[in-house]
């Protein structure tokens, strides 16, 4: 990873620390009013919902396609960098913005689930629920650093929360999950690490893809 | 090629839906400013861009300091301080932190001379480039690239918008530039006067093609404006190069782009002046031309 | 660093004249005496903030006409005197009579007229 490409991760993290620190506290606070009560549990399952996905879009729409509009790409490509190297920064920086927070929310949320009154059961769901607002986001992040125009962007960031509702419905109903979501102890079957598998393949579609196409781009403005 | 010229283009060919460049053809020696003139939708800024590597040629060769672009560019633009009038540096951090940004990226950054441009374009490094008024951020981006010391560097219309006391503190540091003979500047500009007084060579684009690239005092030798008296009962010989004419009454006048002093006899008494022609009136003379063969 | 020379907007003449002019200027008016050595090309230009290539011909069209002489590889220099400044106010005459002769042609003056306008410039000089 050359000189620039480091320096240009580095500044992602610090352009977007306020995101990074907002999406942390809001992660957190929102796994401590779980912990009140049913009522609290379901506020605070649905603010770590929001806040997640919320961070993903910000992240994905002010770190790539504002950078196009609001014309900082052409000082950034003005440095001595190829354009491969460039997709890689902004891939792997807005990756570290959004892996950051996600990490400690979905930690938080384990540590929640694991040392209260919340069901073990739920842990698989969960968990694979974390993995899949990662591969989520990094599909995003694929299709921000590929598109050319903003409504595909606007487009791109729609369909994939779609996506999100539709995922915990599907999921839910999955036999051998949805079955053992409130049991008090986590059910590591089949159908968990098939579904984790596939999230995990998307994922790494999602970050290699970039590398092969983007990166390959000769024409960037 | 490899001359050590620091930009070489040859035959550059970019085809897009609506415009097409081509035959793109010039050299950059080191120690020169080359002015670069022409239109809005020329192509003056997507020249620029295919030099810089942003975009890739159709056809064609183009070398930025010896390098191949855009393969080489990494490499190439370790040397290159490029400012646009319309690009803009990140609008969330400080002047200051854009200084420790870019001083950390190139191992020639000067940061006496970076201090002394702050101080002579009346900047303030706490300030976030998104309260930098237009002139100021015109003036931070173009401190960036020049307290790298490049060797080369590349303005997009760096005077636009800039005061006239902000655009003669511009000038004078582009120029204190050009006191290294390795180093050179391209500037594309608007603004004529300030290109017919600072170029040593001048590049005309019109239309995605080049239609000279030219040391600049020759350029302006070749253009005349010939004022004449043609008494009734003359004619005027067919003169070659005359690319305008416009009579009225008695009086002629007769733009040429190929003036040599070997016209004169052939015009003999008529010839009541002979007038040289500003840049600005050149590049209107030599659009409207274009206009009047094309139709 | 500053030469002092100083390049006009508003002057119709080119620049590369402009330049040549004033330094002509100097030398004749014994400011810049002989053998002094001029700014570099370079130097001048940054300072005038015009292009190389018009210093360039200014200091070669003063070399051409005996004004300045250029030692390859360390610089230019005012040439000795020995009826330089003579030489210079032989160009200036030179210059006043081919714009004369313009303005009277302009105005459809003869020979004869032209010189009899001149006859009686030089007895008003005389008077004084």
């Amino acid at each position: 990873m050359s000189l620039v490409t480091r320096k240009l991760i580095a500044k992602e993290l610090f352009v977007n620390r306020w995101f990074i620190a907002g999406g942390m506290f809001s992660g957190i606070v929102s796994v401590l009013i779980a912990t009140l009560g049913r009522a609290g549990f379901n506020v605070g399952a649905l603010m770590w919902m929001t806040t997640i996905i919320a961070m993903g879009v910000m992240l994905a729409i002010y770190g790539v396609m504002n950078e196009r509009k609001e014309q900082s790409l052409q000082f950034v490509l003005g440095l001595p960098l190829s354009i491969a190297e460039y997709v890689r920064a902004k891939l792997v920086g807005l990756l570290l913005c959004y892996l950051i927070p996600w990490a400690v929310s979905s930690v938080a949320a384990i540590v929640l689930i694991v040392t209260t009154g919340v069901p073990d059961g739920l842990l698989p769901y969960t968990v694979l629920l974390c993995v899949f607002l990662l591969t989520n986001f990094a599909l995003v992040l694929c299709g921000v650093l590929h598109a050319k125009t903003e409504s595909v962007v606007a487009g791109a960031v729609v369909v994939t929360n779609m996506f999100v509702s539709l995922y915990m419905f599907v999921i839910a109903s999955v036999p051998g999950l949805g079955d053992h979501m409130q049991d008090p102890v986590p059910a590591w079957n089949r159908a968990v690490f098939t579904i984790l598998a596939i999230e995990l393949c998307m994922l790494a579609v999602a970050l290699v893809l970039p590398l092969l196409v983007a990166a390959r781009r000769r024409d960037f403005l | 090629m490899s001359t050590g010229n620091l930009i070489e283009m040859r035959g550059v060919r970019k085809a897009f839906r609506f415009f097409t460049l081509e035959d793109l053809t010039l050299d950059l020696a080191p120690g020169q400013i080359m002015g670069f003139v022409g239109p809005n939708g020329a192509g003056k800024s997507t020249t620029i861009r295919l030099m810089l590597g942003m975009l890739g040629a159709d056809a064609g060769e183009i070398r930025l300091l010896g390098s191949p672009m855009p393969e080489a560019q990494a490499l190439a633009k370790r040397d290159v301080g490029f400012v646009s009038d319309t690009m803009r540096l990140f609008p969330q951090a400080s002047l200051g932190w854009h200084l420790s940004f870019v001083a950390s990226i190139y191992p020639r950054w000067d940061s006496a001379y970076a201090a002394q441009l702050v101080k002579r374009f009346n900047l303030r490094l706490e300030q976030t480039v998104r309260g930098l008024s237009s002139g100021e951020h015109a003036k931070a981006a173009l401190l960036l690239a020049l307290a790298r010391r490049p060797r080369l560097l590349v303005l997009d219309e760096p005077t636009a918008g800039l005061d006239p006391v902000a655009r003669h503190e511009v000038l004078t540091e582009l120029m204190d530039v050009l006191r290294d003979e390795s180093r050179s500047i391209l500037f594309s500009s608007h603004n004529t006067v300030d290109v017919e007084r600072i170029s040593d060579t001048i590049t005309f684009l019109d239309r995605g093609r080049i239609v000279e690239s030219r040391d600049k005092e020759q350029f302006l030798d070749a253009w005349r404006r010939i004022q004449l008296r043609v008494p009734p009962g003359s004619t005027l010989p067919e003169l070659p190069n005359i690319v305008n004419r416009i009579d009225d009454g008695q009086f002629t006048t007769l733009t040429t782009n190929g003036f040599t002093e070997s016209v004169l006899p052939l015009l003999g008494e008529r010839v009541r002046e002979v007038q040289r022609m500003s840049l600005e009136e050149i590049f209107v003379a030599t659009v409207m031309h274009h206009r009047e063969t094309r139709s | 660093m500053h030469s002092g020379l100083n390049i006009s907007q508003t002057d119709d003449r080119p620049m590369y004249l402009q330049i040549m002019e004033q330094i002509r200027q100097r030398i004749a008016a014994g400011d810049w005496e002989a053998g002094k050595e001029l700014p570099s090309i370079r130097a001048l230009a940054a300072d005038l903030r015009v292009s190389v290539i018009t210093v360039k011909r200014a200091y070669l069209d003063l070399e051409s006409e005996g004004v300045i002489v250029t030692r390859h590889g360390k610089g230019s220099f005012v040439a000795d005197a020995g009826g330089l400044a003579g030489e210079i106010h032989e160009q200036k005459l030179d210059e006043h009579l081919a714009a004369a002769a313009g303005i009277a042609r302009l105005l459809g003056h003869s020979d004869d007229e032209l010189h009899a306008r001149l006859r009686r410039a030089k007895r008003n000089l005389d008077r004084k």
